[in-house]
């Protein structure tokens, strides 16, 4: 989060694209979010290792195209190392197949693989995700969920009605995020509480926490107090952007690419290179 | 009041209404917050709990149509921050919000909480059930995963002596639990969920019995008449209006008269009704007298009326520049946008992101977004009284010309005289409010005192080399400070002067400790501040954010750090800022925006602070709050010796408080000019 953090961190920066005009930048975002989704779909079905290498490859790919520097990437805290040791180790000691021998010593690492499986899988559905977020625009997200939603509409699906209500969140999120800074900061200056008698003492967390809540949605009531009159000011919702953009050629490109990288994965998992499933 | 009770005036099928997609939008994205600082900080988990309140008040306030829209967008928005995981969790904080609200609004209680979240828990277990039975592998991959840390777990247990068996049946209930998962992964789905839904439940309860003195703030509302739209020339006879919680008349009687494409200034004082009036023109019914126009009102509609009002921040709808020009036009509608910002001079700026214009900027583009409804008639609401000097001249320059360019009628609404210079007519509202009859006057920038003025006492705060850099190391690096070097001495009273994005709020988070400069260091007393978070005091501008709890005195004590039963020290605090000790009783909700940052000063100033900041005072308040607030601190600081601070874009009044001035800009102090006054 943006909150003011005690030691020197590296923030993490909200909701706004690694700057620069790439071939990834220029992606429709309603492209980009049918991709993720069809990836994700692709992956919770056929977790193997062949699936999880392309997708990881398509990823680093976008990334390079996009010229996505490192630094983007959040520091990674010291526990989260430790618990990744840990769980490699115990998973280690599991054994299993295959078994490689070193020196005298049988290792088996069936169970270290498991393991490294669901970390990579984890790790590549954050990359993919996070591919979103930096090199789109949050302007373009809400007319493309409208696109994408256009089929649902005849359902009476209220597409519509949720695209303006994403464009309005999208808007609204930054100003939340500031205010809760301030909220946490004053948090921050007060004194420890006196009253605290040993009843008082295990009842003081919980309304403590009812407090910032009650703060924290007084001041989202009052914002939208004023974004509706602000909405009722324009004569209510209608259009969202200026300038709606439309998949073009490059978006076709890319959806052959992913779909024959995908599409090739997932027969090499179902023919001869299958690791998932192994049990069923 | 806001949350009395459910909503009832909008209808209940149809498209959204403006307030609840306001309401569904900051309720989605206040859930997704908590949502993703739930997923993202190290053991936070818990949080995601809370993120069924907002959901929860959501379902108790409106139809199930605005909670789904909520859940969409706010799913989304966690998405896009911290992928699956904040999706998932806003997906459930709005399932358990839904269901407690709802049980909420049927005014039903515990019980029924509970067996509804039984069987919304059988439901919920059941479906995660069924989704594992279909992804055969994923299933696979999960066990086997965990298998292996247990067996590993195990393995490393049975070296230890004496732990053998114990490994062997944490191996082998493992293997029975896992054999049984469909049980399994039910019972916890309905725990989970029944020990969420009570969690949410109590919250929600705790939460709303603290809501019900928040003021309804929301004014406009969408015009209903129909038939053609022609909102002028208009005549206002006799016209009253007295609000239905009220005892008095808030405006009037009040006769005018707008005639098609002239520009009329309205002036008064705080309290005579301005904002009121614009209500009225903007086609409120009036309590009496009668309001004649030749057609619809046609609020926001093309060729109706459209209102610029006073928050820059909050009427901007759009997240980039040139959407939000157009937002709300109906489909279909072609609009020449550059055309319109290059009118408001904001000129190339289109494909700029909202959130980084400054305030007069902001004014501007609503005027733009005004304009692109070829409005009759456009009502400018003291459009200029939150924004910098720079701003204000610039939105004046906007406007004065604005009813010659466009066949549209002017209405400016101001608290400040010279603004109305620009009108062909002024009207003067004389109100009824005797103590707030003083205008405001724009105060031209002093010249700025020399950094080393003769210093009264010894040196307390000490910036030295200070810089400060956001986001250091990733591609959105912004530096906001440069190499600041400057003292505040005891007793010095200072005023931090900067326009929008200066830097001065920074600076301010710096003196307070709350930010560690990326470079250099703030010295309190010869310690780094940041050591000593509270010992500098600071009031920030938005001061209900500052008051957490729900009383006067409650919140008194807790900021100062006394115990809320020592009467007499409440007390003295709130005679030390000017506030009558009744006060202390009352709830936070119920204080105006002046007494609520006196308040917050009482909390402040009963810890003695070393310093004590004040970002933007006397922003939002009106002018009779403002003289009062100056001074106090003037006799504060003159009394007791105080050091103050003042961060702000104004300087209006501010000289008898500060009289030493830093002129910041683009995150530089600005070099003495030669020219320093006679100031001692």
């Amino acid at each position: 989060m943006t909150a003011p953090a005690r030691k020197q961190r590296r923030q993490v920066v909200l909701l706004r694209p690694v700057p620069g005009q790439t071939v990834i930048h220029d992606l429709w975002a309603g492209s980009k979010l049918l991709i993720v989704a069809g990836i994700g779909v692709l992956l919770t079905f056929y977790p193997g290792w062949v699936p999880i290498g392309a997708v990881g490859m398509l990823v680093v790919m976008a990334a390079a195209l996009a010229r996505i520097p490192r630094g983007v990437l959040p520091s990674v805290p010291r526990w989260l190392w430790f618990l990744l040791a840990l769980g490699a180790l115990t998973a280690t000691f599991a054994g299993g197949s295959p078994v490689i021998a070193l020196g005298s010593v049988d290792i088996g690492l069936g169970g270290l693989l498991n393991f490294l499986r669901i970390t990579a899988l984890s790790i590549v559905l954050l990359g993919l995700g996070a591919m979103v977020s930096w090199t789109t625009n949050v302007a373009e997200i809400a007319p493309a969920v409208a696109t994408l939603g256009r089929p649902l509409r005849p359902l009476r699906v209220p597409v519509d009605d949720w695209a303006v209500t994403v464009s309005l969140a999208l808007r609204a999120f930054p100003m939340l995020i500031d205010e809760f800074r301030v909220l946490y900061a004053a948090r921050q200056l007060r004194p420890k509480d006196v009253d605290a008698t040993r009843r008082a003492r295990r009842s003081r967390w919980a309304s403590e926490v009812i407090d910032l809540m009650a703060a924290a949605i007084t001041v989202a009531l009052r914002r939208a107090d004023e974004m509706g009159d602000a909405i009722t000011a324009r004569g209510g919702a209608g259009q969202i952007s200026a300038a709606p953009t439309r998949p073009k050629r490059r978006d076709w490109v890319t959806f052959a690419v992913v779909v024959a990288v995908c599409g090739a994965a997932l027969a090499l998992e179902l023919t001869v290179l299958g690791t998932s499933g192994t049990r069923g | 009041m806001t949350s009395a009770g459910p909503e009832s005036a909008p209808p209940r099928t149809g498209s959204l209404q403006p307030v609840e997609f306001a309401q569904a939008a900051v309720m989605a994205a206040l859930c997704a917050a908590i949502a993703i600082i739930a997923v993202v900080v190290p053991f936070a988990a818990g949080l995601s709990l809370l993120g069924t309140v907002p959901m929860g008040l959501l379902a108790y306030r409106y139809r199930l149509r605005v909670l789904i829209a909520a859940t969409v967008a706010g799913g989304l928005v966690a998405f896009l921050i911290a992928g699956m995981g904040g999706f998932m969790t806003v997906l459930n904080c709005a399932y358990i919000g839904g269901l407690t609200g709802i049980v909420k609004r049927r005014g039903r209680g515990t019980p029924t909480v509970i067996a509804a979240a039984l069987v919304a828990g059988a439901l919920f277990g059941a479906a995660t059930v069924v989704a594992l039975a279909v992804l055969t592998r994923l299933r696979h991959l999960m066990f086997e995963s965990v298998t292996a840390n247990i067996t590993g777990l195990a393995a490393i247990l049975a070296r230890i002596p004496g732990m053998k068996g114990a490994a062997e049946r944490l191996k082998a209930d493992f293997a029975t639990a896992l054999d049984h998962w469909p049980y399994l992964f039910f019972v916890i789905g309905v725990f989970s969920i029944t020990f969420v839904s009570l969690v949410g439940w109590w919250a929600l309860s705790r939460v709303m019995s603290r809501l019900l003195g928040v003021p309804d703030v929301h004014k406009l509302e969408s015009s209903t008449d129909t038939g053609p739209i022609v909102p002028v020339p208009l005549q206002l006879n006799d016209v009253r209006f007295r609000y239905p919680t009220s005892d008095h008349d808030a405006l009037g009687p009040v006769s005018l008269s707008v005639q098609p494409g002239e520009h009329l200034a309205v002036t008064g004082a705080n309290g005579s009704g301005k904002t009121t009036l614009m209500l009225v023109l903007s086609g409120r019914e009036p309590t009496s007298g009668t309001v004649e126009r030749p057609g619809a009102v046609g609020l926001g509609k093309l060729g109706g009326t459209a209102v610029v009002m006073q928050h820059p921040e909050s009427q901007v709808l759009g997240t980039r520049v040139a959407d939000d020009v157009v937002w709300g036009l109906p489909p279909g509608t072609a609009t020449n946008v550059s055309q319109l910002l290059s009118e408001v001079g904001l000129d190339g700026l289109a494909e700029r992101d909202t959130g980084g214009l400054s305030g007069g900027e902001l004014q501007r583009l609503a005027v733009a977004a005004a304009l692109a409804r070829e409005p009759a008639l456009l009502i400018a609401d003291e459009v200029t009284s939150m924004v910098d000097q720079e701003g204000r001249e610039g939105l004046m320059s906007v406007l004065s010309g604005l009813t010659r360019r466009h066949r549209t009628s002017l209405v400016h609404i101001t608290h400040y005289n010279d603004e109305a210079d620009a009108a062909d007519r002024t009207v003067n509202l004389t109100g009824n409010a005797a103590d707030n009859t003083r205008m405001v006057e724009t105060t031209e920038a002093p010249s700025a005192t020399p950094a080393v003025d003769h210093p009264r006492g010894a040196p307390v705060l000490e910036i030295n080399g200070v810089s400060h850099e956001y986001g250091s190391g990733t591609p959105w690096a912004k530096t906001a400070l440069t190499d600041l070097d400057f003292a505040v001495h005891e007793g010095d009273g200072v005023l931090i002067h900067g326009l929008n994005g200066s830097g001065k709020s920074t600076l301010a988070w710096i003196m307070a400790g709350l930010t560690m400069p990326t470079a250099g260091s703030c010295l309190l007393d010869g310690t780094p501040v940041s050591d000593q978070v509270g010992a500098v005091a600071i009031s920030f501008q938005a001061a209900r954010l500052q008051l957490m709890r729900s009383h006067v005195a409650l919140e008194i004590a807790s900021s100062a750090g006394f115990s809320m039963y020592d009467q007499a020290k409440v007390t003295e605090a709130l005679i030390t800022v000017g506030l009558d000790p009744t006060l202390a009783a009352r709830r936070i909700d119920q204080l105006s925006g002046g007494q609520m940052r006196r308040v917050v000063l009482a909390g402040l100033l009963a810890r003695s602070p070393r310093v004590l900041i004040l970002d933007e005072p006397l922003a939002g308040l009106d002018a009779a709050s403002q003289r009062g607030l100056l001074r106090l601190l003037v006799e504060l600081r003159r009394r007791k010796g105080l050091t103050v601070v003042v961060i702000s874009h104004d300087f209006a009044g501010l000289e008898e408080l500060c009289p030493r001035i830093l002129h910041l800009q683009d995150g530089v102090l600005a070099t003495a000019p030669t020219a320093a006054g006679e100031l001692s």
